[in-house]
Formats: structure tokens, sequence, C-alpha cells
């Protein structure tokens, strides 16, 4: 995805999701949940979205969900507000993997089959062309070889896979993951994120990833949002130099990055003026796309 | 055999009904018990069959019930008060922030404390007036087969066929509800359509179940079924299935224990129920796990 990363996709005429100075407060907060939120996905782009605990990320992707209103500002999915897109299934949505009853006794293939099916009529069989989409959802994501097992004897990672084959059964424009790879191994995470590359390829469908994970961001990302109540950076993933993760996250370091060491000498090295070429944002901290050496040296993820 | 005597003897007319009810709400309430095994509303269950009980006593202080338990005009008010005590604990747990086990913990109790005082009330004000006394604390609680007549029978049909009808028409997206909230709101699903149908599901049944089992043991019609088939197998289909079969064996073997024994029908329902639950967790730890 390094092209990717250097070449962005030329803005459409019709951005796949717009957020454009969302603020949301809750009830009865001081303070607002997420403020002057703006940025824009390209049809066929995947931008991850970095931010810790508390950041705002949740209130985010149910506003991009249609799920809840912002106080201010306006979203727009391929055009249409979020809850219409929903309604029209343009929406592919992966929740955290806590909220699905994993007692059910329900195959894969099953699960995957749902959201094709919940909304036809009691009386129609699913189409054809439904149960091929289902069929090829499982192809895509590598569910196809476990499609027979019940849902709750599969790993974390074939669980996610599921998920995301699920989402992709409805055949929607955008896929939404929040935080995919909480509670998979770091191989599980690689194998994760080459199946979304597969997934992009194949079918050329925009994807969001929320996530506190640095690696899952690192991991094929063609640009990195930062998101700490604002969006604090727009780089691509080679962009995020300790420099900037000290800056944007500053005492959240430890708390979003663990074990990610931060070496403080380069982290200054690192630091770029120059604003990223593209998507220029008016919180941009935008910078440099780092090389391969100063990422290796700058930040060390212990497993 | 007491049980051809009484089913093909002279008094046959008064003890086919009570066998037609506990048929019909075998088969209403095994249909709707993988669900609420599965979503977890075993609980909710007991807090809707107690508002039963307030119910019941709400129906005699506003002086109903003048043809005994099975009088149309109690099971109504009976069916309001479940309706909205189903309701009441999913709008406090959903919106007020209060734990659903607290919300049902606090229903639960305040039904049967009020359904017991009025309740006492009326059968002191009938002891006053001489007039006949009114419907018992006890059969209220636990059921009897005795009263239950023809148009018990028609009842339970009509909400046999509005239960079962509705889980049909919606079996694909309560499904995807019960299995996973969030994924199904995101495709489309209305969580709250969903929910409240499947409570006022569970309100209905238990009208009619309480007939039967009182409002102590309807609850075990409701969750015995489902928690036997889902130890029999790993298939929602075939779990459907085995709950229907397990809630129909239940409730005849408890109805011939009835007959046989003379014990009363609920808690003989509740023992046949039990020992099909322990027959299949038995059964299955001796086996190999059920595949897919």
């Amino acid at each position: 995805m390094t092209d990717a990363a250097t070449q962005p996709l030329a803005p459409a005429a019709t951005a796949a999701l717009e957020f454009d100075r969302v603020c949301y407060t809750y009830e009865q907060a001081a303070n607002p949940a997420i403020r002057d939120i703006t940025f824009r996905v390209e049809p066929g782009e995947r931008l991850g979205i970095l931010g810790p605990n508390g950041a705002g990320k949740t209130t985010l992707v149910r506003i991009a969900l249609g799920l809840i209103a912002p106080t201010s500002g306006s979203v727009r999915v391929f055009g249409e507000l979020p809850a219409q897109a929903r309604a029209q299934r343009w929406i592919g949505y992966l929740p955290q993997r806590s909220r699905a009853e994993l007692a059910f006794p329900l195959s894969v293939r099953q699960v995957v089959a749902m959201p094709a099916t919940a909304r036809l009529a009691p009386w129609k069989r699913p189409s054809p062309e439904g149960r091929a989409a289902v069929e090829r959802a499982l192809h895509l994501t590598g569910c196809e070889e476990f499609a027979a097992s019940p849902i709750g004897r599969i790993s974390g990672g074939q669980f996610q896979r599921t998920m995301i084959a699920r989402a992709l059964a409805a055949q929607p424009r955008i896929l939404i993951l929040d935080e995919p790879t909480i509670g998979i191994d770091v191989t599980g995470q690689q194998r994760f994120a080459e199946m979304l590359s597969h997934v992009q390829a194949e079918l050329g469908i925009t994807v969001v990833v929320v996530t506190h994970d640095l690696r899952t961001v690192a991991a094929g990302c063609d640009r990195v949002a930062c998101l700490h109540r604002s969006l604090h950076a727009h780089v691509s993933p080679e962009g995020l130099t300790p420099a900037v993760l000290a800056e944007v996250f500053r005492h959240e370091v430890e708390g979003i990055f663990g074990d990610v060491h931060i070496d403080a000498h380069r982290a200054t090295e690192c630091r770029d003026p120059a604003h990223h070429p593209d998507h220029t944002h008016p919180h941009d901290h935008a910078h440099a796309p780092r090389t391969a050496d100063q990422s290796e040296g700058g930040t060390r993820a212990h497993d | 055999m007491h049980t051809i005597d009484y089913l093909f003897g002279p008094n046959a007319a008064v003890f086919w009904p009570p066998v037609l009810v506990g048929l019909l709400v075998a088969t209403l309430c095994a249909a709707l018990s993988p669900l609420v095994v599965l979503r977890r509303m075993s609980f909710i269950g007991q807090g809707v069959s107690h508002a039963a009980f307030g119910g019941v006593g709400i129906a005699l202080a506003l002086g109903l019930g003048a043809r005994g338990p099975g009088d149309w005009t109690i099971l109504a008010v009976v069916a309001i008060a479940c309706a909205c005590a189903a309701l009441g604990i999913a709008a406090l747990t959903d919106r007020r922030g209060v734990s659903a086990d607290t919300a049902i913990g606090i229903v639960l109790v305040a039904a049967m404390a009020l359904g017991f005082i009025l309740i006492q009330h009326a059968a002191q004000a009938a002891r006053t007036s001489g007039s006949r006394p009114p419907i018992g604390v006890e059969s209220v609680l636990f059921g009897s087969m005795l009263g239950v007549n023809t148009a018990d029978v028609a009842l339970a049909a009509i909400i046999a066929v509005i239960v079962t009808f509705t889980l049909w028409w919606r079996r694909r997206s309560m499904l995807f509800w019960a299995f996973d909230e969030v994924g199904a709101i995101s495709c489309g699903v209305s969580a709250a359509l969903e929910r409240t149908a499947l409570l006022l599901l569970l309100a209905l049944a238990i009208v009619i179940t309480m007939r039967l089992a009182g409002v102590v043991l309807a609850t075990a019609l409701l969750v015995l079924p489902g928690a036997t088939a889902l130890a029999c197998s790993t298939r929602y289909s075939r779990v459907v299935a085995i709950s229907l079969a397990a809630g129909i064996a239940g409730v005849v073997a408890g109805i011939v224990l009835s007959f046989e024994l003379d014990w009363p029908s609920g808690p003989s329902i509740v023992v046949a129920e039990v020992a099909l639950y322990a027959l299949a967790r038995g059964a299955r730890s001796m086996l190999p796990a059920p595949g897919a």
C-alpha cells in the first residue's frame, strides 16, 4: 500500500464519507466528545483513524452510521445522510467483537447471510444473486473452509473475518471497521490486514478503520487521521513519526501505544514542517513520509 | 390408568380443555423459548409473569372476575399488566440507565406486593358481604387445571396463532437482532421494533400459560424447552424443532403425572420439563459434542 500512500486517489466528485466541521456533545456533558472534525474519504480509499480510549472514536463511528446526529456540522455518505445510506445498505459495519452472542446455534454461513436476508419478505427465499454474494464474501475473506462451523467454535481471527464477510454479503459501498483487531494476536492481525487488502483490491470498496492500535492502521491504510477529540493529523502511515505521535497524543502516548518505544532524539529529527502534498486540512500536522529506516529506528513494537 | 378414564370417560368434556390448552401453551412457549434463552430474557420472563399476579389483584379491585379466574376481563387486565411490565422493564433498562436485573427485581416485587394486598382485600370484602369467595392466591401462583374451559382453549389457540405467525414473519430480522443488536441496527433492522415485538409476545404467552402453570412456574415453559434444545444441537432450525418436541413432551408427561398421581398441574409439568432438560444434559455429557 506504499504506492497508494504516496500517490493518493484523485478527489472524486462525491466523497465516500465526508465530515464537515462535525461536533458532538453528549447530554449533560461539559465538553464535546468530538469537535470540529473535518475529513473526506475518497471512494476506494482506506483511511485509518487512530486514537486512544475516550478520544471520541465510538462517537465518530455512531455519527458516521447515522445512529446519532451531530450537534453541529454535517456528514455525508456518498452524498446522502448517514441514516439514508444505512437504509440503502451502503454501509457495511464491523462492530467490536464483544457485542455478538456467541452461544447462538448458527453456522458461519448463516451469520454471513444475515444482512442479505434480514429485510427480505418472510415468504421469499434468498435470491440466487443474494446467495452468490454470500458465497463470494465467504471466498474473499477466506471463510469458506470453516463456513459450516458453529459461530461459537471459531478463533478470534476467524470470527473477525466472518464479520467482514457478513458486512460484504450485503454488498455495501463503504466498510466501517470498529477496532477490528482487538483481541487478535499479531499473526492474526497480519492475516487480517492482508485479507482486507485483498478484499479492497477485488471490490474497490472504501474502508474506514477506527482503532487504538498503531499496528492496525500502519498495515495497509492509505492515510491515517489521529483523533483526540479533534483530528490532529492527516498523514500517511509512513508519516506517523514518533514526533507526530508524541505531539498529537502527548500524555496519552503510553496509554494508546502501550509498549511502542519513542526515541526522543530520533523523534526530533523526524520533525518536518512540510505539509503532506495531498488532503490538506485545517488541523493538519502533516509530515513527509518517513523512510523504512526511520520507522525501524524511531519505534519498536514488542509483541 | 386414570388418564384414559379421565379423557375417554363420561367426564371427558371437563378434562380435554386443560389438555388442549396445555398442548397449545407448550407449542407457543417452546417456539419462543430458544430466543428467550439465547437473548438471556429468562429473568425478564420471570418479572413479566409476576406482573400477572399484580394484574389479577387490580382486576379484582376493579370488581372484575365474576366468572372466576378464567373470566376474560381478568385476562384482559392481566395482559395489559404483563405488557406494561415488559415494556416498563425495557424502558427502565434502555433509557434510565438501570441495570436489567434491578429493573426486573423492582417490577417483580412491586407486582407481587400489590397483587397480594389487592387479592386479600377482595377476599375480605367477599367474606364481609357473604358472597362467593374470589380467586384463590394459590391457583394464581401455581395454576390449576380445574376451571380451564373451552373459552380458554379458544384464547390459547388465538395466542398460539399470533405468536407463531409473528415469529415466522419476523424470523430473520428478530434472529439477527437477537444475535447481534449493533450489527443488525447497522443493517437497517429496527432494534426497538424487534425488542418490543418479542416482549409483547412474551407477555401474551404468559397470560395463557399462567392459567395452567401459575405465575411462578409460567417462565419454566419459556425457558426449559429452549435450554433442553440448546443442549442437543448447534443448528438453529434443529434447536427450534427440538424445543417444540421437548415443550410438548414435557406438558403431556406433566399432565399424565398430574392425572395419575393427583399432583397439581403446574408443578407436574415443570418437573417433567426439568427431567427432560436433565436427560438432555446427561446425554450430551456422555455423547460426543453435537456437530454442526
